[in-house]
């Protein structure tokens, strides 16, 4: 009790308020170290197989011999497509099917984003598995055309064969489902929606065949021509839509696979070079917290992953001399493995960092670097509470210094003994709470407005809507302070309270993100790390001969504030994109335009957290800054 | 601006809110009642829906053992038009449960005795929110906008125990007592406020015809009218539904907890652990101690009843088998009528930032649970128990100030001191 008398005690204490900022400058360092030790040999783990029940590469492949004789036709067959008409393209590829006795379906769907169209085709067969009792199924995807709207020739043609060549075998205790959706976005959660009854009927037909429940997708994206191509690498893409991850084991699977039996090299995220140095770990890490911030979808798995489905993409990338019958034998072995699945994949990880095919980190080891930067964030807020409960700064009356004296005392007495304590020290100071937490849920509210104006202007005017959003984003705060600041001008403790809510705000904002998407939430955190160090810093009151002499603070208080805002002005989320797309070399129509139809198709959230989380915290530090300069 | 006009003015604000929310968003009332936050088997709006669809059908609404509420609720929501196609009716009428809600809180902050009772006065009696302030704090909260639009019947709980309360705080004693047993009627615990609202409104019975009374008849014949009217909801209830099986269907569900959908609550996951065989003994522990509260607050607090009552609410919004984001709602919109506590209270700023905390990581933790199929029942309990522990903060808090400020009264000498806990 004792102790927590004199712990409680120390909240009176002046020199814990000085604490917090460098607690929190601790708090964003050690998250980022602690990211960047993760690709060290002692803090990552080598993958293993979870599931006992996938034995993955123990079976024999068949894939073979006279099948790449069909594999060649059905090429040839797709590749005489591909001028063709939507329907025709549907038509004849429902023939394929329906000629190797399987059950055919197709399905329309009509999307409307960013008042563009699209507007294509599903078209699905089902293998009935001759030991399974239609309850699971798994998915084998060709997209159409792939993510870089190439048409995927031999990758459907791949489907085709190995739907042909899996007809035939009867050890499949799972239904099989081969899809060829229109592309690789919208098409795949056309399909996904309606399959899970999900879908909006305007926008897409209902499946009119269906099987049981998804164990797995797996879709190719082999684009190679009619002529082939032989390839060097696979390369496996695993993010789902809104940065969620499909189960380790399934990618492990397909490593374990393509490395061990059919001696193909893997790689992910993009790592064409990767030499398992430390600075290709970590590139690939950041590579893979990019591509799973944005939320995005990757490729034709990423829709099935939001419904609980693991899925993955095998792209072939590179010169090299492995061919189709490779790729269609790592198919083959990997459905062998999902039809060993006695339960849904469970027993590994869903939430991972990969650093190379075979290595990572988990959750309970990548966590804490997210959180301690969410945390630092309401650190600050704390100590921005306690500081506005505070009243002016407590004179000394025992100082010798002149301009203490006149400071009001009040004597108390206790045990007989009296005391003389200067009655600052002992009023307790109101905070008036109605502006600052009107303003910081208004200012949240204003963040529907660009939500609602990215996800619903037409294409040719996104750049534009882009560059006024941002011209007006970046005046707004000063604009805001100013027209506070000569109607009502706000005190310091309002300012404070601004943005000790703000940020608390923000820092819980962040914390419930870590745990659903860490990358967006780490990435956002860093963005607005300096939130938590900028101030207003106000006019001194008039200055009386008892007054103490203005610190550096104030005295440069011009200047200070000039600098913050610029700081502040250059975090402004919206410069930060275009900066982003600048030294990536994309065009921010094609982001907006992607993240539009993310919105309305895939059920991308990112903006939301963009314009509702992050925007709106970045405001308030920035009022909050404009309201120190007009002070 | 005159206080009539103030009231038209949040009045109209909070229905705006609520039926812009209702008609700018069709699908969302439907979202939320299938929020297990909002929405718990014995308050859920859909399930109120198949009840009434078995009940206009002639078939008993707790066959099939999904409807879980009064039945006095179905000829109530028959009258109105099919919500699934006409929500209007509904809406409007939820709205109106609001606003009559905060019509209620207004009397209570009107009527003083969250500062003024008989027997104390608090030494910071000026230290006020007025009734527009509180009512605002109410209808604006959105947790009770949440529960409004979920049309969860909860709603309607929270209103008759709001106009009990006041109704106690004016001496009314007839309407008090019929508004506590109609909400008693609805679900159940609110008969635990039975005796903190007799004090309440014996003191101001007495204060108001400066005679004292006999408190024993008193007690005598609110009791007695308690059980006339609960009674005879029940007779009528039984009337209606032509049998006595809706007392197993409705207070059964509630005391036995055969339903364990999550909820914000402690139970539910308890025993889904717990073995069979010692569930009997949980439940009258778990019972035992949500009722025990009672008589001890109502006996340390004898001089201020209404502030017991308030914190009956906040134990219920923690304890109870059921609880939702509801119950939340009201003890938290209570809070406020004891403006004159706050300076005493000294994790204000740890529990608001707890309970934030625990409102957006809850959802994120299902969505991870039930959803990503990521996560696990863990993850959602643990959340529940960081909500209500940013409960129990302000309800173990908001006691001490309560006892400090009743100290401060008795012994003014001690005024600023820090206490020491013996």
């Amino acid at each position: 009790m004792a102790l927590l008398n004199s712990v409680l005690a120390l909240r009176k204490d002046p020199r814990i308020l000085k604490l917090p900022p460098y607690l929190s400058l601790l708090c964003i360092l050690g998250g980022i170290a602690w990211l960047l030790v993760l690709p060290l040999q002692e803090y990552s783990r080598g993958t293993y197989v979870s599931e006992n029940a996938l034995l993955p590469g123990q079976v024999h492949t068949y894939f073979t011999g006279s099948e790449h004789n069909i594999f060649r036709a059905y090429r040839q067959e797709v590749h005489g497509l591909a001028d063709k008409s939507i329907e025709e393209r549907t038509r004849r590829l429902g023939d394929v099917f329906r000629s190797q006795n399987l059950k055919v379906a197709t399905q329309r769907y009509k999307y409307h984003a960013s008042g563009r169209n699209i507007s294509n085709q599903n078209v699905y067969a089902i293998l009935q598995g001759p030991r399974a009792d239609a309850t699971e199924a798994v998915v084998l995807i060709g997209a159409w055309r792939n993510m870089d709207n190439e048409i995927n020739t031999s990758g459907v043609a791949l489907v085709l064969t190995l739907a042909r060549y899996f007809k035939r075998w009867s050890l499949w205790s799972k239904d099989i489902i081969f899809l060829v959706s229109g592309d690789s976005t919208s098409g795949p959660q056309a399909w996904v929606d309606a399959y899970h009854d999900s879908h909006s009927s305007d926008a897409v037909e209902p499946l009119s065949i269906k099987s049981g429940a998804l164990q797995g997708a797996i879709a190719v994206d082999y684009p190679a021509g009619p002529w082939g191509h032989r390839y060097d690498k696979l390369h496996i893409v695993y993010d789902g839509v809104n940065g969620q991850l499909p189960n380790l084991d399934l990618f492990n699977t397909a490593v374990s696979i393509a490395n061990g039996q059919m001696g193909i090299g893997c790689t992910l995220q993009r790592m064409w070079k990767h030499d398992d140095k430390y600075q290709d770990r970590l590139q690939t890490v950041v590579r893979g917290m990019m591509s799973q911030g944005l939320g995005h979808a990757t490729g034709p798995h990423s829709s099935f992953i939001p419904y609980h489905v693991d899925a993955i993409t095998l792209q072939t990338v590179g010169d090299g001399w492995h061919d189709e019958m490779s790729l269609g034998r790592t198919v083959e072995s990997l459905f062998r493995s999902l039809n060993n699945l006695l339960e849904h994949l469970h027993q590994s990880f869903f939430f991972y960092l990969l650093m190379q095919a075979n290595r990572f980190v988990s959750i309970g080891t990548y966590l804490p670097s997210a959180m301690v930067i969410a945390v630092n964030f309401s650190i600050t807020a704390i100590a921005l509470w306690v500081a506005s409960g505070r009243s002016a700064t407590i004179p000394n009356p025992a100082s010798t210094d002149h301009k203490d004296k006149n400071a009001a005392v009040t004597v108390v007495e206790k045990d007989g003994a009296k005391a003389i304590i200067p009655t600052a020290a002992l009023e307790i100071t109101e905070r008036s709470l109605f502006l600052p937490l009107g303003f910081v849920l208004s200012s949240h509210f204003i963040g529907l407005l660009p939500l609602y104006i990215f996800n619903n202007t037409s294409q040719s005017y996104l750049n534009l809507a882009f560059n006024a959003t941002t011209a007006i984003t970046t005046i707004l705060p000063l604009a805001t302070a100013f027209a506070l600041s000569s109607v009502k001008q706000p005190t310091e403790q309002e300012t404070t309270l601004v943005q000790c809510f703000s940020l608390l705000l923000l820092g819980m904002f962040l914390s419930a993100l870590a745990t659903l998407n860490f990358s967006l939430s780490f990435l956002i955190g860093i963005a607005a790390s300096p939130l938590s160090f900028t101030r207003a810093i106000h006019a001194p009151p008039a200055s009386s001969p008892t007054s103490p002499p203005p610190s550096f603070l104030k005295k440069n208080r011009t200047a200070i504030s000039v600098a913050q805002a610029t700081l502040i002005a250059a975090l402004n989320p919206l410069v930060l994109m275009k900066i982003a797309a600048l030294v990536w070399k994309v065009d921010i129509t094609d982001i907006l335009v992607k993240a539009a139809e993310g919105w309305h198709v895939w059920g991308l959230w990112t903006q939301v957290v963009v314009w509702l989380a992050w925007w709106p915290a970045w405001f308030c530090g920035a009022v909050v800054v404009g309201s120190g300069l007009f002070s | 601006m005159a206080i009539d006009q103030q009231k038209a003015l949040l009045f109209g604000a909070a229905a705006a809110v609520r039926l812009l929310l209702f008609t700018a968003f069709p699908s969302l009332p439907t979202l939320l009642a299938g929020r297990v936050e909002v929405s718990t088997p014995v308050t859920s709006f859909k399930r109120l829906q198949e009840g009434l669809f078995l009940y206009t059908h002639n078939v008993s609404p707790y066959d099939g053992g999904v409807y879980h509420q009064a039945p006095l609720l179905l000829p109530l929501f028959s009258l109105l038009p099919n919500p699934s196609y006409y929500p209007f009716a509904t809406n409007l009428l939820f709205t109106a449960v609001d606003l009559l809600g905060a019509s209620a809180l207004m009397q209570i902050v009107e009527s003083g005795q969250s500062v003024t009772t008989r027997l104390f006065s608090s030494s910071r009696k000026d230290m006020r929110w007025s009734s527009i302030a509180v009512a605002a704090s109410f209808l604006f909260n959105p947790f009770t906008v949440v529960t409004c639009v979920a049309r969860s019947t909860s709603a309607l709980t929270n209103l008759f125990i709001l106009t009990a309360m006041a109704k106690a705080s004016q001496g009314a004693s007839f309407t008090f007592i019929f508004a506590l047993s109609i909400a008693s009627y609805l679900s159940m615990h609110p008969i635990l406020l039975f005796p903190p609202l007799l004090l309440l409104c014996y003191d101001v019975r007495v204060t108001k015809t400066k005679s004292s009374s006999s408190p024993l008849a008193f007690t005598f014949y609110h009791t007695m009218g308690l059980v006339d009217a609960i009674g005879g909801l029940l007779s009528l209830s039984a009337f209606l539904t032509g049998s006595w099986e809706f007392l197993s269907a409705t207070y059964g569900v509630r005391l036995l907890l055969p339903d364990l959908t999550p909820n914000v609550g402690l139970w539910w996951y308890f025993f889904t652990e717990m073995f069979d065989s010692f569930r009997e003994f949980f439940l009258g522990v778990f019972w035992l101690h949500v009722a025990s509260y009672m008589p001890g607050l109502t006996i340390r607090l004898r001089k201020q009843p209404l502030f017991v009552a308030a914190t009956l609410t906040g134990i219920f919004a923690v304890f109870t088998p059921y609880p939702s984001i509801a119950d939340a709602a009201l003890y938290l919109s209570l809070v406020p009528l004891f403006r004159h506590l706050f300076p005493m209270m000294r994790y204000t700023f740890l529990a608001a930032s707890t309970i934030l905390y625990a409102t957006f990581l809850g959802p994120a933790f299902y969505y991870l649970w039930i959803y990503a199929g990521s996560g696990n029942a863990n993850f959602f309990y643990a959340i529940t128990l960081v909500w209500s522990l940013g409960l129990s903060v302000v309800v173990g808090d908001s006691i001490y100030a309560a006892l400090r400020d009743e100290l401060d009264v008795e012994r003014p000498e001690l005024r600023g001191k820090d206490v020491k806990r013996i």
